[in-house]
């Protein structure tokens, strides 16, 4: 057979690695921030860019696409080319894919800094940027499926099924979950509503974990961690069971995100039992890690790269066991809504993400710049501090979640909530807030460390941009299935089918989840109390979803004596019928806001009272750890686009009158009149055309259509 | 290197696959961990049980389960004797001292004292009336429309009484900066 001789793109692998740097260091200072923001709400500076529920977006996004992301492509960039050696398909598709990445990133950035979000969680990006995304992501598979389709080695090896499943799951996710009318240049709404928003996103979601945190990192260590080893990968079966069931399972798991929620049980059992079978398939992936350092145990004292190897494998252990007990429903009721959650994907993102990256580009660095690394004490040291951050961020965390969940379940013997006043309850976990901003601290100090010496390490040597390669060519075979070949072994060999056969596999548990919840209105008992709201509300609503408020508020009353004593009537599915999006929330560092609006309700409260709350939330509640909102008082309602959202949400199928785009505003001006004289009687004079009178009435809404009254119709 | 060569063939199941080869990177013939398979094939029969359970033989939904949580607390919690058609303005000084905590802990103030959102307790005009009767009324039941939040579901009615007989006896002249102006009528 012939030897070819070829080259290494290594240049390409070295941008995506610094990426992948820049944009961790970003995403890290971020957390930081707003873990302090939590402890010192001063620190959001009275400035709107700068709030908790603008940055917390900017965080997740940084961390995710942006630092994860990056990551993902240098592992990919670097090992595909060795795996079926050959130079990537097309150095032009490298180039746009890399810099179509990062201007997305800046825009992602900029854009959620200026409050245009989606407000789904880990899909917050608006229309124009998903439109890119797409784009960037074809390019991406284009070069990905190319490199392939030009190989020298007949069989694809575990980690590139990783891969190909990460492209066509994500393709597929995002195009669904972003489906969304535009009614601006930067702003949209979901196409769905509700309780059927909620289920794609959480699909979506839940998926966005699965497939951008999980399936290439488990790619990722499949090459590097038996490289780094140089030992075997330990069982080549498990590789294939653990791969398609994890593929398989994962894409029904999303619901578990919606337990106790207004969700159909059937939809939330599908939720929980997948969740339950995933444990396996995500410790295939920890146990084929481990088992691949037998014998090398005694290097993983000394080398840096296999330490945080042996850290992100156990911590995806223990992610991945935490994240089936957590999907149980009766541990789902006293977790979800509070920081366990938070702790929960900090040792996935710190642990497994983090610790993953490290050690690939402690490996990977020397080896591009043809050196040493510069400092392997450093690099321990690095491990070390980064180790203690991750632990000292979220022991405190469990503790916080654990504590709260339980002040906010606890009775008296009178029957009466033993903690009625919800701030009680943060109060007493603050301590456990600074902690955490401690080991984020830890962690970032390690972070540094650790650009230091990837900077020194390349200064000492030269990037090796074109790395010789040799193999021989690739003598073409029959496509049947021969005698002895194992039927795994065959499609390992056939892309395409090998990448139809990943498609099938998690179309099936989508399809089954997602189009009953669209299809099917008995999933969703109408209520006709339940009216669209007014265009003064829906600019609130808007304002609501700019300003990140759903980062703190949920607005989900489950079916717990604990939450219908403190926020009223459980939540329905019928009253969230239009709500594009649906603003259910996941975290509550606030009180829940479902029943904000309800008269005479346990949450009511004033015009005046959040006039007076918005401006200072401290004057109200001395210990209140919300930003204050001094801007919604000096901006004024934007009147030009009312009629355009109006016409939008008709489009989506909210029941608006024919015509009343044009009628709109004329309305919202005498809502919003009133609001202002009944603020003015109350001492307090603004004007009716502020944000704030469209905040107040959304608040004054939220939850209230129910209690008019109680006739539920199929 | 010698070593862990020793150490495969010292160990079970590590034979290599032949032929798998990717950039140096072998591949052994180990089955998956068979406590691992008997944890997957566990975790499926649970969750055949479950669905069974729960959505084909109709197991307790969350609204059953809400019920019963509903009518266990019902029957726990002790029924109240308390008459407030009869009730009546408390002096003792313990007592007061016990409604004056009160008023800090529901924190009355953020409304009443601090912020001026609420009506003026410290002068001599009310507008719901000044006698127990009446104050006690406000506090357990609220005044929506007006975002006053009812605290029957937080107090006593023997807290609220205490409550009630501190604002009326104890707060007169206890006016800060923020504190409104009078409203309703004036009661000597």
């Amino acid at each position: 057979m012939e030897q070819q001789t070829f080259y290494y793109d290594n240049k390409i692998v070295r941008m995506f690695g610094g990426a992948t740097i820049l944009w961790g260091l970003v995403g890290v200072l971020v957390g930081l921030l707003i873990a302090l923001q939590l402890v010192f709400p001063s620190l959001s500076f009275n400035f709107s860019m700068t709030t908790f529920g603008r940055l917390r977006p900017i965080h997740t996004n940084a961390i995710v696409f942006a630092f994860v992301g990056n990551s993902i492509f240098t592992a990919v960039y670097y090992s595909m080319q060795r795996l079926l050696k050959t130079r990537m398909y097309s150095d032009l598709l490298g180039r746009i894919h890399f810099w179509g990445w990062q201007l997305i990133i800046v825009l992602a950035a900029f854009s959620l800094a200026l409050g245009y979000t989606t407000s789904k969680e880990y899909a917050e990006l608006e229309w124009p940027i998903d439109i890119l995304i797409t784009l960037v992501w074809v390019v991406f598979g284009w070069n990905m499926l190319g490199t392939i389709a030009i190989r020298r080695v007949r069989h694809i090896y575990v980690a590139i099924w990783f891969y190909i499943s990460t492209f066509v799951t994500i393709a597929v996710l995002h195009v669904v979950n972003s489906l969304e009318l535009p009614f601006s240049l930067f702003k949209s709404y979901s196409v769905y509503a509700g309780v059927q928003d909620g289920l794609v996103q959480w699909w979506y979601g839940h998926n966005a974990v699965a497939f951008f945190l999980t399936t290439p990192m488990l790619g990722l260590m499949y090459y590097f961690l038996p490289k780094a080893a140089n030992r075997p990968v330990y069982s080549y079966k498990l590789s294939i069971v653990h791969f398609w069931a994890l593929i398989f399972l994962y894409i029904w798991a999303g619901p578990h995100h919606l337990l106790y929620q207004a969700l159909p049980g059937w939809a939330q059992s599908m939720g929980v039992v997948f969740s339950v079978m995933l444990l396996m398939p995500s410790w295939g992936g920890m146990v084929n890690g481990l088992l691949t350092l037998r014998g090398a145990w005694d290097r993983v004292r000394d080398t840096a790269v296999l330490k945080f190897f042996v850290v992100g494998v156990t911590a995806y252990g223990m992610s991945t066991f935490e994240g089936p007990m957590l999907s149980l429903k009766s541990v789902n009721a006293i977790s979800h809504f509070t920081d366990w959650t938070i702790a929960h994907v900090h040792i996935g993102g710190m642990g497994w993400n983090g610790f993953m990256t490290f050690g690939m580009i402690y490996w990977l660095w020397p080896r591009l710049f043809n050196t040493k690394l510069k400092s392997e004490g450093l690099a321990n040291a690095h491990f070390w501090v980064g180790t203690l951050g991750m632990i000292l961020y979220a022991v405190p965390l469990y503790w916080a979640a654990i504590t709260q969940a339980l002040m906010w379940k606890e009775f008296t013997p009178e029957g009466f909530l033993a903690y009625p006043n919800f701030m009680e309850t943060v109060t007493q976990i603050l301590p456990m807030y600074y902690l955490r901003a401690l080991g984020g601290a830890l962690y970032l100090i390690g972070f540094l460390m650790f650009v230091y010496n990837v900077i020194a390490t390349a200064k000492s040597g030269k990037l090796i941009a074109e790395e010789e390669a040799s193999a021989p060519a690739l003598e073409k075979v029959s496509s049947k299935r021969q005698p002895g070949e194992s039927a795994h072994r065959w499609v390992e060999r056939r892309w395409v089918p090998f990448a139809i056969f990943a498609f099938v596999a998690i179309a099936i548990g989508s399809v089954i989840e997602i189009i009953p919840g669209l299809m099917i209105n008995a999933n969703v008992p109408s209520i006709s109390s339940v009216k669209p709201y007014t265009p003064l509300e829906l600019t609130g609503r808007d304002i609501y979803i700019r300003e990140g408020c759903y980062t703190c508020h949920s607005q989900q009353v489950r079916p717990f004596r604990s939450e219908t004593e403190r926020y009223g009537e459980y939540s329905k599915a019928g009253e969230f019928v239009y709500d594009h999006p649906y603003l259910w929330g996941s975290r509550r560092a606030g009180p829940d806001l479902a029943r904000e609006g309800v008269k005479g309700g346990k949450m009511y409260k004033s015009n005046s009272w959040h006039y007076n709350h918005f401006l200072r939330p401290q004057d109200v509640n001395p210990e209140s750890i919300m930003p204050a909102y001094p801007w919604l008082i000096s901006d004024a309602i934007d009147m030009d686009i009312i009629p355009a959202k109006i016409r939008a949400m008709k489009t989506l199928g909210v029941p608006y009158a024919e015509g009343y785009d044009q009628l709109a505003v004329a309305d919202l001006k005498k809502q919003a009149d009133e609001i202002a004289l009944d603020l003015k009687n109350n001492n307090i004079n603004v004007a009716a055309d502020r944000e704030i009178i469209a905040m107040i009435a959304y608040m004054q809404r939220l939850g209230a259509d129910i209690s008019k009254s109680e006739t539920v119709s199929k | 290197m010698a070593k862990e060569q020793q150490y495969d063939q010292e160990t079970q199941h590590s034979k290599l696959m032949i032929d798998h080869d990717y950039d140096g990177i072998k591949e052994l013939d180990n089955p998956p961990p068979p406590w691992l398979m008997m944890i997957f094939y566990g975790t499926i029969i649970w969750s055949v049980f479950y669905v069974f359970y729960y959505n084909i033989f109709d197991g307790p939904s969350q609204e059953d389960e809400y019920n019963t949580e509903l009518a266990e607390a019902k029957a726990s919690v002790p029924q109240s004797t308390f008459d407030e058609t009869k009730i009546t303005l408390l002096a003792d000084a313990a007592v007061l001292s016990e409604g004056e905590k009160m008023y800090a802990s529901k924190a009355c103030d953020a409304c009443h004292g601090v912020t001026n959102i609420g009506p003026n307790l410290t002068d001599e005009f009310w507008i719901h009336g000044n006698n127990i009767a009446n104050v006690f009324k406000v506090i357990k039941y609220g005044i929506p429309e007006k975002g006053m939040t009812p605290f029957k579901d937080q107090m006593t009615d023997e807290q609220i009484q205490q409550l009630s007989s501190y604002v009326i006896s104890k707060m007169k002249g206890m006016a800060t900066a923020n504190t409104k102006g009078p409203q309703g009528d004036k009661y000597e």
